[in-house]
């Protein structure tokens, strides 16, 4: 989007980023106000945003999946009596690390997918726009605002293109 | 309109009136029902159901919209009542005083939320570096068919877990030490990820994010090579409006 990802990892960070939904996911489902006893609506898909916000860390799965990850590791002392291939260790640990996030992160895109630019729209889930970020800065700026869109825009910057 | 059922947003004080430009949960306008000195933003809802993964975006930024303007109390997602009346009778009149009262509280604040995560690459050679136990087992371990080894990898596993706990407790009192200061409340959520260091929100005051941000730069200097920091905000205050509107539940504490 227009808003540079807040590096950490070196970099400085001078104020917080925006948040996107799949920031307060969690907050959303679990937070605010609870008005007792007028909660009737039934909620479609709420297990899932549940199950999302919440992956349980202490359950045997997760000790099996540390284990896994620990034992994929190449250190260096026991790389040699181990005898696995180097090859063969990098590239299966840097897969289990990938293939986990892309797990927890792809569930996460079903929820949060494209919100950034189609959230306005009166049907956001039908209607599928394939080059999202491409088309945003033509096909939706009916406004004044066609070149805004450049990636300098600070606040604001990924809420609707209207405002 | 005022027969049927309403969407409940949150609540901000009347004196507020704003327009929002945003469309809210079943392509439904936007606005408040006022009583006295507070106000629900709700919006019209006639569905029995809620499709909560398309919904659950209109709820969120209806609410950030809303806390650009005014200060909010963030109602909990998928709370409908069941007409005007009901909002007017049932939660704002007898919940007026405390509803001013908690928006007074959060007046000029806004919530920024700090997550801080592990590569879990480098946290676990930490942490089999850093104890004989783990090393040794894991030696074991590897030397095992896979068949062979279910119980002492799901140990290995549990063994690794618990030092990471340990490690998350260490980091969040990190985090908090030199962040609390700065806020005017903190909460530690339970991290919802394995890799997870920590999971906080802080109420701060606007005119504070700035300081605030400083020593989240300091704290990034400090764990920035071992945890990737996310810092979010400002946000509704969601994690600090967590009664329960209930006749006879306890005050703000």
């Amino acid at each position: 989007m227009a808003i540079a990802p807040t590096s950490s990892r070196g970099g400085y960070i001078e104020r917080p980023r925006p948040s996107g939904l799949a920031d307060v996911i969690d907050v959303i489902l679990d937070k605010g106000l609870v008005i007792d006893a007028f909660v009737r609506v039934s909620l479609i898909g709420i297990e899932i945003l549940t199950i999302d916000a919440r992956i349980v860390i202490a359950s045997v799965d997760t000790y099996l999946r540390f284990a896994a990850a620990a034992n994929r590791l190449d250190i260096g002392s026991s790389e040699g009596a181990e005898g696995l291939p180097d090859l063969m260790e990098s590239v299966t640990s840097g897969g289990a690390a990938s293939k986990t996030k892309g797990v927890l992160e792809g569930v996460k895109e079903k929820i949060t997918g494209g919100d950034e630019d189609s959230g306005d729209k009166d049907s956001g889930d039908t209607e599928k726009e394939p080059a999202r970020r491409s088309s945003r800065s033509s096909s939706r700026s009916s406004g004044s605002g066609s070149r805004s869109s450049g990636g300098s825009r600070s606040s604001g910057g990924n809420r609707s293109s209207k405002s | 309109m005022a027969e049927g059922a309403v969407y409940v947003y949150g609540i901000i004080p009347a004196a507020e009136q704003g327009t929002l430009s945003v469309t809210g949960v079943a392509d439904r306008d936007v606005r408040l029902i006022p009583h006295g000195p507070v106000a629900a933003l709700v919006s019209d809802f006639d569905d029995d159901a809620l499709a909560a993964a398309r919904e659950v975006r209109r709820h969120w930024r209806v609410l950030e919209q809303a806390s650009k303007a005014a200060t909010v109390l963030p109602v909990r997602f998928g709370t409908v009542m069941e007409s005007d009346d009901v909002v007017r009778e049932e939660m704002l009149v007898p919940h007026a005083e405390r509803l001013e009262a908690l928006l007074r509280e959060l007046e000029g604040r806004v919530q920024l939320s700090l997550k801080g995560g592990y590569d879990e690459e480098q946290l676990l050679r930490e942490v089999i570096a850093g104890s004989p136990a783990i090393s040794k087992l894991r030696e074991r371990v590897r030397m095992l068919p896979e068949a062979a080894g279910y119980y002492e990898r799901i140990r290995l596993g549990e063994l690794i877990a618990s030092e990471v706990g340990r490690r998350r407790e260490q980091d969040t009192g990190v985090a908090l030490t030199m962040l609390e200061p700065l806020a005017v409340a903190a909460r530690a959520e339970e991290p919802r990820r394995p890799d997870a260091a920590f999971d906080l929100s802080f109420l701060v005051e606007r005119d504070g994010i700035d300081s605030f941000s400083q020593a989240v730069g300091a704290l990034d200097e400090k764990v920035g090579a071992r945890i990737q920091l996310r810092y979010v905000g400002p946000l509704p205050p969601y994690s600090f409006a967590q009664d329960e509107l209930t006749a006879g539940a306890d005050p703000w504490a």
